[in-house]
């Protein structure tokens, strides 16, 4: 019934290459992105709104590290030490150059792939598990240089407020503003992923995933294309660690630890490893399980238990869940959020036909 | 000289309590090629086992570590049977995320079951240290390093015997060599991955007994699973003379660089000295000391 | 199957709506931050009920003026994002007044709260120099700072060792290796210029279980005359392990005032810990009529008193927090009437005087100047068993803690 592709002709080369070429998809692209800046930000209140910018930035980091893992097949447990790079390039440009926020978040984005370069070397040697432990190594020793490098870290307290950012006068405050700010960003991240993997450049880190040294043999230098994965997977990485300090008004270390790198692995598994759509699932999803596991407990749990056990019992159960919920998308649905999203787009793609 | 003979014995014991652990993770990639990233929850929720039994039930100290390595063992059973089985052939990140999830899971478990307070786990050892010398250089040892020492060095000789010799041995590193032609040649895979991890078990109850009584058991006993990548990537991920050279090598460099730099840099060096060496062993040897070189056939 | 699942999930959406309590009538609402499962969850357990068992107390014996508090606990797992988000989420609920729950937290909120002039707490953690009250206006200590803590520990030995007879020539300061822990270095270095000992320090890496390199070092090479501890978390415990491992005299060991409860000692063992030294900005134990009342509490409602109440240190410690709070609230009703809002409580804070809660409190005099309230701090020592005090509350060199505030 919803033909989709059915009686969409096309008749210039550009028509064939767009992003949606069927209409159906453009309507709905614009529909959500009307929603999403025109109609959400005026009804919703202010902690909705905090909870959305919360799953915005995620949504930014989440597809960096689908970026490296998903797409490029490097696993990566070092992308919580490039957000913190970029963190802190941003919160020293903005406090110590006073420059605007236009300036120090690509700048911030830059420095992060930088690093990120750095650390992604030894991937010239060596491969899985093994790049693995050297990012895993490349995370403690940045935290460590970070925490004691006072010029770096801005004192003892190792923790660097920034201005409110300012746009050509008007200053973000508010949640609606910051949303704005914050959903701008992150469109550009998604469009950019989107054609990242439209142009050779995405279609050999995908090669690279599927049997590097077959891809070798056809000519793709990949030395060269793992280490432009690392750049831009950590570049993503910065920006997410800007618009973190940005909008929390401080740059701390402590925010961006082995933990956020494992949150981050985990949003893209349960996700879906290799998929922009699935990378947003994830980091909505794994933003959001926190916040509502905590009203289902309370709700719940105060039936049955005082409220300080309740309280106990809410965090554990969260850990519980959290690990538990990779586990069953291993398991059960290994491609993630995103398979059963394709399964249920499949479905209509034919209904009311079985096939 | 005598700070340095200190430091280089308390290394050397440390690093065996190191192994211990790095030994559990050895036996699960060497049989499975498995990365268990929840090692150190492993040792955590079989620390407060013991210390609920030993301390909730009075239950006498070779009880409690008969029932221990029995928990231990079936509860690696059952972690192999519910979450590994299933990713058989699956790519290693699936592995790994797979046991970091598992990671997740005790380390909510074991504070929901047990409470998160910090629990002492008393063991009939004297505390005090005693003076050795050693060389004409005095210097401190506490018995229970002594214990664990002589623990890992067990460990050590009983699980080198067999995997040398013993017909399981062999069977488990025909298994981890390559799982389609073992199961070609007869040998049941599955049952050689549950053997794996339940002495993967047996090693995490003796190390959660040890290091319960060193740290106090409480959720942040896992923490010293993360020692355990240095330790293997030096040594080797499947070789488990590798395991106590390993955390031999880590103990020292660690304990020395603490004990020289620590003072300069403001503190920390511990911390990181490990990963350092562990990057300078991966650009120049990535299979370790006594690994396996794996030479990839196109 | 869809649609059992679907009935499932509908039944248990209906029953957390319907499981929401239903408040009525004129609430103050106060926030809690609390961590009960980060890397100090030997800590929150025992220090939220204590601040909710207080409420309690004062709810059921009428409230405040009449009016029921509220508090709004939200567990933060010691992380500044989710601090800053659950602050949000309570300052929708309408708070006047926050508990704040550790150092990164304070300095990420510090702004927040002065642009929403919501009062905060941070007793016992940083920061210092919030004790100006000129400085920060809606952050108030309230209880022995990080500086505060280390001038009175260095007092305690001082006169400890003139009392033995000996003199002090070093000092070694282990302290665990994050800023709250950095925060008294300068102000000890300037006491051992003044009192002309040698002082060390020796950094601890989070999350602090390692520190047998620092351990040896003191007990094998430094050999100082004391030990001050700054560690919190696992720390203390695994700190009386260690230097029990290494021989020192645990009698020569003061710990500030978050290594110094029951649990730590517990941890490591009674009877290893003998004689382990400890600061504390609340009073320890149940002897203490508020603590009474509140198991009157209990037992009246035919309920045996909460468990927690035995981790007398940090139970106790959160008494404190919720009775300077209801103390603030009861002076800002009392002069501006019961529509309180922020700003009116942060000046019932600055008239806070002569709360002592039979001796539990110390006795805080807060001003508009002085947001700390004195810098009062006991000493307890493990004797036997459990802890029994050595002092009374005192406070010591105020003219460097001037000095310092100034300069920072």
């Amino acid at each position: 019934m919803i033909h989709r592709e059915c009686g969409v002709l096309k008749t210039s080369y550009a028509a064939d290459m767009a992003l949606y070429p069927v209409p159906l998809a453009r309507w709905t692209v614009g529909a959500i992105a009307a929603a999403a800046f025109g109609v959400f930000p005026l009804l919703a209140g202010d902690y909705l709104l905090s909870i959305a910018n919360l799953a915005a930035i995620a949504v930014v980091g989440a597809i960096g590290l689908n970026i490296l893992t998903g797409y490029t097949g490097q696993i990566s447990l070092g992308h919580g030490a490039f957000m913190s790079v970029g963190a802190y390039t941003a919160a020293i440009l903005a406090t110590r150059a006073g420059l605007p926020v236009w300036v120090c978040l690509p700048a911030g984005g830059a420095m992060a792939a930088l690093v990120g370069m750095i650390v992604g070397s030894p991937s010239l040697r060596i491969k899985g598990l093994y790049l693995a432990i050297a990012t895993l190594a490349g995370q403690f020793v940045i935290e460590w240089t970070i925490n004691h490098v006072t010029w770096i870290s801005g004192g003892v307290q190792a923790s660097i407020y920034v201005p409110r950012p300012a746009l050509g006068g008007l200053v973000i405050q508010s949640q609606r503003e910051m949303y704005y700010f914050i959903m701008v960003v992150t469109a550009l991240a998604v469009v950019a992923a989107l054609n990242l993997f439209r142009t050779r450049v995405g279609r050999a880190f995908i090669a690279i995933r599927d049997h590097d040294v077959a891809a070798e043999i056809i000519g793709i230098n990949i030395f060269r294309y793992k280490l432009l994965a690392f750049a831009i997977s950590s570049f993503y990485a910065g920006v997410t660690g800007v618009l973190y300090t940005y909008y929390l008004g401080i740059a701390n270390y402590e925010q961006f630890t082995i933990v956020t790198s494992i949150d981050f692995l985990a949003m893209i598994i349960i996700g879906g490893l290799g998929s922009i759509l699935g990378s947003i699932f994830g980091a909505v999803f794994l933003t959001l399980l926190p916040i509502v596991l905590r009203y289902v407990v309370e709700g719940i749990g105060g039936l049955f238990f005082t409220i300080p056990d309740v309280l106990n019992l809410i965090t554990n159960v969260q850990l519980i869940l959290f690990g538990g919920l990779i586990v069953f998308f291993l398991v059960v649905e290994p491609e993630g959020l995103n398979k059963l999203w394709r399964n249920i787009k499949d479905y209509f793609r034919v209904w009311p036909f079985a096939y | 000289m005598d700070f340095f003979a200190l430091l280089v014995v308390n290394g050397l014991l440390v690093g065996t309590l190191y192994s211990l652990i790095a030994l559990g993770f050895v036996l699960i990639y060497k049989a499975t090629d498995a990365i268990n990233f929840a090692q150190g929850e492993l040792v955590m929720i079989a620390g407060f086992f013991v210390a609920a039994l030993i301390q909730l039930y009075r239950v006498p100290l070779a009880a409690t570590v008969a029932i221990a390595v029995l928990a231990m063992m079936l509860l690696g059973f059952g972690i192999e049977r519910v979450m590994l089985r299933p990713l058989i052939g699956r790519p290693v990140i699936a592995v790994i995320m797979a046991t970091i999830g598992l990671a997740a899971i005790l380390k909510g478990t074991g504070p929901l079951v047990w409470g998160a307070e910090t629990k002492n786990l008393p063991l009939p050892i004297p505390e005090a240290p005693f003076l050795v010398n050693v060389l004409d250089v005095v210097v401190l040892v506490s018995p229970i390093q002594l214990v664990a020492a002589g623990v890992s060095l067990a460990f050590l000789a009983v699980f080198g015997y067999i995997f040398l010799r013993s017909r399981m041995g062999i069977a488990m590193r025909a298994v981890a060599d390559s799982q389609q032609v073992a199961m070609a040649m007869g040998i049941n895979v599955e049952r050689y991955f549950a053997l794996a991890w339940a002495m993967a078990g047996i090693v995490s109850a003796l190390g959660g007994i040890i290091w319960g009584n060193l740290l106090g058991v409480d959720v942040h006993l896992a923490l010293v699973g993360l020692k355990v990548f240095p330790v293997v990537i030096l040594g080797g991920l499947d070789s488990i003379p590798g395991a106590v050279v390993g955390g031999l090598i880590v103990g020292v460099v660690e304990g020395v660089a603490a004990g020289y730099i620590d003072p300069y840099v403001g503190g920390g060096t511990k911390d990181f000295v490990p990963y350092l060496l562990m990057i300078l062993a991966l650009m120049v040897r990535p299979y370790g000391i006594f690994g396996k070189e794996i030479i990839e056939r196109v | 199957m869809t649609r059992s699942l679907a009935l499932t999930l509908a039944a248990v959406l209906a029953l957390a709506a319907a499981a929401s309590p239903v408040w009525a009538g004129h609430e103050i609402a106060v926030g809690l931050q609390c961590d009960r499962v980060g890397p100090t969850n030997t800590i929150g357990p025992f220090l939220c009920p204590g601040a909710h068992d207080y409420v309690k107390l004062v709810n059921k014996k009428g409230g405040v003026d009449g009016h029921r508090v509220r508090v709004i606990e939200i567990d933060i797992k010691y992380q500044v994002p989710l601090a800053v988000e659950s602050y949000e989420k309570m300052k929708q609920e309408g708070i006047v007044s926050l508990m704040l729950y550790g150092t990164p937290q304070t300095y990420a909120l510090t702004p927040k709260l002065t642009e929403d002039r919501i009062p905060g707490t941070a007793p016992g953690f940083g920061r210092a120099d919030a004790t100006d009250g000129t400085k920060y206006p809606y952050v108030f200590p309230v209880a022995a700072s990080y500086w505060s803590q280390a001038t009175a520990a260095v007092r305690f030995l001082l006169d400890e060792s003139k009392k033995q007879g000996k003199k002090v020539g070093k000092v070694a300061f282990l302290f665990y290796d994050n800023p709250a822990g950095r925060e008294p270095l300068q102000i000890l270095e300037t006491l051992a210029r003044r009192e002309g000992f040698e002082l060390r320090t020796f950094a601890v890496p989070p999350p602090g279980i390692e520190m047998s390199a620092q351990v040896l070092d003191i007990g094998g090479r430094f050999r100082p005359d004391w030990v001050i501890t700054h560690l919190f978390g696992r720390s203390p415990s695994v700190s009386i392990k260690e230097l029990k491992r290494v021989g020192y005299p645990l009698d020569r060991v003061v710990s500030f005032v978050w290594g110094a409860a029951e649990s730590d000692v517990e941890a490591a063992g009674w009877s290893t810990a003998e004689g382990y030294l400890g600061l504390q900005y609340a009073g320890v134990g149940q002897d203490f009529p508020v603590i009474q009342e509140i198991v009157k509490m209990y037992r009246d409602e035919g309920q045996a008193p909460p468990k927690e109440m035995a981790h007398s240190v940090y139970y106790n410690r959160g008494v404190l927090w919720a009775a300077v709070h209801v103390e603030a609230i009861r002076n800002a009703i009392k002069k501006f009437g019961p529509q309180i809002k922020g700003e009116h409580v942060k000046q019932g804070f600055e008239m806070i005087k002569g709360v002592t809660l039979g001796g539990l409190v110390p006795p805080l005099e807060i001003t508009p100047n002085d947001h700390e309230g004195g810098g009062w701090v006991q000493v307890w020592q493990v004797k036997g068993g459990k802890w029994t005090r050595v002092t009374d509350w005192f406070k010591a060199y105020p003219d460097i803690l001037q000095e310092a505030l100034k300069g920072s």
